[in-house]
């Protein structure tokens, strides 16, 4: 569903870019960006549940810095899209919840570690003129995230109750992003931005065969700061 | 489409070097046997993990729980409990997956780490299908306040318990119990045991191991299933270190031959229908139709009424089943003055007030069994007779010469009866047991069952390998603190809720005393 209006809104903002008939600045029109993603994840995810399964038990996922890669695609005086890529980071799921199961720890305990893969696309405002020192711009898109590595803890299994194994489906949702651009000189950049994206998935463990789960929704809230390069 | 897409991301990462998409923590294994012992999913679930403080504390929050912390004592090790699937055989012969717990001792204490002994424990008899000794979580399971017990008795005192649900319950589809079915009950056990010995190295605490002590104990079915399951043990050369069978149906024919006799026990209007279930299953000899045993009244689907997912509340709400009512309180007239007589509603004299009171209780109308069943059967019973059963109805001493089963039952539950029987076979155990009960048990009558068993063995008695305890009886001996201990916590009872509520508790009351006797026994038996 996310997709959809996803792709809607990206499809109608370009179809705009087209309609404004503004020309494209050619002499430059490829990016290519380099600097850090610093990530605090927003998360609401309902309480585990499934057979043998006390109440109130929630996960947060731990904020992550990972290396940022983009590379952006001038469309035309003001329009651009944007591929942003963050060199998948290792996410630690920690319980959110009792101090203990039984006598087991849980809440603060990091009972998985995940692998993200999350790259994101989108369309971008800039204002000003293409020559400004300074460009804010704001920008909407999609963003897909796939979920790997999956590797319960050692204390995750021994809450869970044994060797478990998770399954977080992939995630399309929308993002959105808000900056800036400083022109250092014709080729290079410096940018800083603050995006947000909607992840859902819904989280199923499998323990000796019983499966509990959850449905999560994360919000991203990435601080990037880059150097691009044009060419 | 998203999978593909998926799919195809991982693939070109993985050229890439970038990532490699299939390093996730794996579950437990699934055993492709079904093969009899096989332990289905390994490592187990651990449905609960706490510490001996935890733990002493969970008992401590209810009066029930602070009884049992005070009779078995303060934990002395954590307990883990894990849900075990595995595989046993059906009556038919084929595989059947079933299920049960084994809990293991932890922390730090010596008697709660390396090797350890095990008790294989056989729970009581039970009507309701979800039962499930492994969920110490769940207050609302029919199994909580036995696993509670064994736990609190055995496990927190450094012993590894296994404990099947049996047949018919939690998992098992088989759709009936195979009730006192010594040859089913008794793989039921071994399997258990043959699983949890698999499972005990790949639990969360591999340097708990079996120590090769094993100790087979259990209640009231429960006590019935461990002697079973020490006979089939011996007879397959395993080892067995000591047994505890406690307050079970042990002479099942003498003890049916009593209940038909009008000796009518608490329990019988749920004792019946498993049995008949059981056996019609098994033999095939019980009933052309359960109209031949049972009145119009519950007749029809009282061979698939048991175990429900139902209360007990709940059926005999519903006009299912009988709370009491065994036989019509209008007797069958057969013209035979001998048998009328046994047939009549019991009276005191010849028997005492109470026992008449309490026997009484199990006649009424409608009546779970037919006058024209009770009839047939009480005659065999007469005409066949069970010896033992014939001397304590003559007012006679149980000695080994005159406890001898009915050389030729004609009627299909008789015969069954004394297949099961656990005289049957000339047996007897070569290791030291230990044969709890209370002589007014009003449940599973003691004389007839314990006292039948121990006047069957009583060489084995006098060289003291086989032990009788009975709680109601005078304070002597090894056990006399927990006999005082049994007597004091029933008078209690008696002078809370009177006599005749008291009563229906004895049975459930001397548990744990049992449990904790067992223990106590065993310690003795390195």
């Amino acid at each position: 569903m996310q997709y959809k209006i996803a792709t809607l809104a990206l499809g109608t903002a370009l179809a705009l870019a087209a309609a404004t008939g503004a020309r494209a600045d050619t002499a430059h029109p490829n990016d290519i960006r380099i600097g850090g993603y610093f990530v605090h994840f927003d998360t609401s995810a309902s309480d585990i549940t499934g057979p043998y399964t006390v109440p109130g038990l929630n996960t947060s996922v731990n904020n992550t810095t990972t290396l940022y890669l983009g590379y952006v695609r001038t469309l035309s005086s003001h329009f651009a899209v944007e591929f942003a890529f963050g060199w998948p980071p290792l996410t630690h799921a920690v319980g959110k919840g009792p101090a203990a199961v039984g006598s087991v720890p849980y809440n603060g305990v990091t009972i998985a570690n995940i692998r993200w893969l999350s790259p994101t696309a989108l369309l971008e405002y800039n204002f000003f003129a293409p020559d400004s020192r300074w460009r804010p711009f704001v920008g909407v898109g999609v963003n897909y995230t796939y979920f790997y590595d999956r590797q319960v803890t050692a204390a995750g299994a021994a809450v869970s109750g044994g060797p478990t194994s998770i399954s977080l489906p992939a995630s399309v949702g929308p993002a959105v992003t808000a900056g800036f651009k400083y022109r250092l000189n014709t080729r290079w950049h410096i940018v800083a931005s603050y995006s947000v994206a909607q992840v859902n998935s819904r989280l199923t463990t499998d323990t000796a065969g019983v499966l509990r789960s959850s449905s999560v929704h994360f919000w991203p809230n990435a601080v990037v700061v880059s150097v691009g390069y044009s060419f | 489409m998203l999978k593909k897409t998926r799919g195809l991301v991982c693939a070109g990462l993985t050229v890439l070097a970038l990532a490699g998409c299939g390093n996730n923590s794996k579950t437990a294994t699934v055993a492709t046997s079904t093969q009899a012992g096989t332990l289905a999913v390994d490592p187990p679930l651990r449905v609960a993990s706490l510490t001996a403080s935890a733990f002493a504390a969970q008992l401590g929050a209810s009066p029930t729980g602070q009884q049992l912390l005070q009779l078995a004592g303060t934990p002395a090790c954590g307990v883990d409990f894990y849900y075990m699937k595995y595989w046993t055989t059906a009556p038919d012969g084929k595989p059947t997956e079933v299920s049960g717990a084994m809990m293991v001792p932890t922390g730090s204490g010596a008697q709660c780490s390396g090797a350890r002994p095990i008790v294989l424990y056989a729970h009581g008899t039970t009507s309701v299908s979800t039962y499930n000794i492994a969920d110490i979580t769940d207050s609302t399971n029919a199994a909580n306040s036995e696993s509670a017990m064994i736990a609190a008795v055995f496990a927190a005192q450094g012993y590894i318990v296994v404990a099947p649900n049996f047949e018919g319950y939690d998992i098992s589809n088989l759709g009936y119990h195979p009730y006192v079915d010594a040859a089913v009950n008794a793989d039921d056990m071994m399997d258990a045991l043959t699983a949890a010995r698999t499972a005990l190295p790949h639990s969360f605490t591999p340097g708990t191991t079996d120590s090769g002590q094993l100790y087979v104990t259990g209640y009231s079915e429960g006590g019935y299933v461990a002697m079973a399951t020490v006979k089939a043990m011996q007879a397959a050369g395993d080892t067995v270190t000591a047994s505890a069978p406690a307050s079970g149906p042990y002479a099942l024919e003498a003890f049916g031959d009593a209940i038909f006799f009008g000796q009518v026990d608490i329990g019988s209007t749920i004792f019946s229908p498993l049995v008949t279930t059981s056996y019609q299953n098994a033999y095939g000899n019980v009933y052309k139709a359960t109209s031949d045993i049972y009145t119009s009244t519950y007749a029809s689907g009282i061979d698939t009424l048991l175990p429900s997912p139902d209360s007990l509340t709940q059926l005999f709400q519903s006009g299912k089943l009988p709370e009491a009512a065994l036989f019509d309180s209008t007797t069958p007239v057969t013209g035979n003055t001998q048998l009328d007589q046994l047939l009549a509603v019991p009276t005191s004299p010849p028997y005492s007030a109470s026992q008449a009171a309490l026997f009484d209780a199990g006649f009424g109308t409608p009546s779970l069994v037919n006058n024209t069943y009770r009839a047939e059967y009480a005659a065999d019973a007469l005409t066949n007779p069970d010896q033992a059963e014939m001397t304590l109805l003559n007012g006679g001493t149980l000695t080994s010469s005159d406890v001898a089963l009915a050389a030729q039952p004609a009627v299909g539950l008789r015969e069954d009866f004394k297949l099961n029987d656990m005289r049957n076979g000339g047996w007897s155990p070569k290791e030291p047991m230990l044969m709890c009960g209370g002589d007014q048990d009003p449940t599973v009558f003691f004389q007839v069952n314990t006292g039948v068993m121990a006047a069957e063995w009583s060489p084995l008695v006098s060289a003291g390998l086989v032990q009788v305890l009975d709680l109601n009886g005078t304070p002597g001996g090894a056990f006399a603190p927990l006999q005082s201990a049994f007597q004091s916590t029933y008078a209690a009872l008696v002078a809370a809720q009177g006599p005749s509520t008291a009563i229906q508790s004895y049975h459930a009351t001397e548990a744990p005393f049992c449990m904790v006797a067992a223990r106590d026994f065993f310690a003795q038996v390195p």
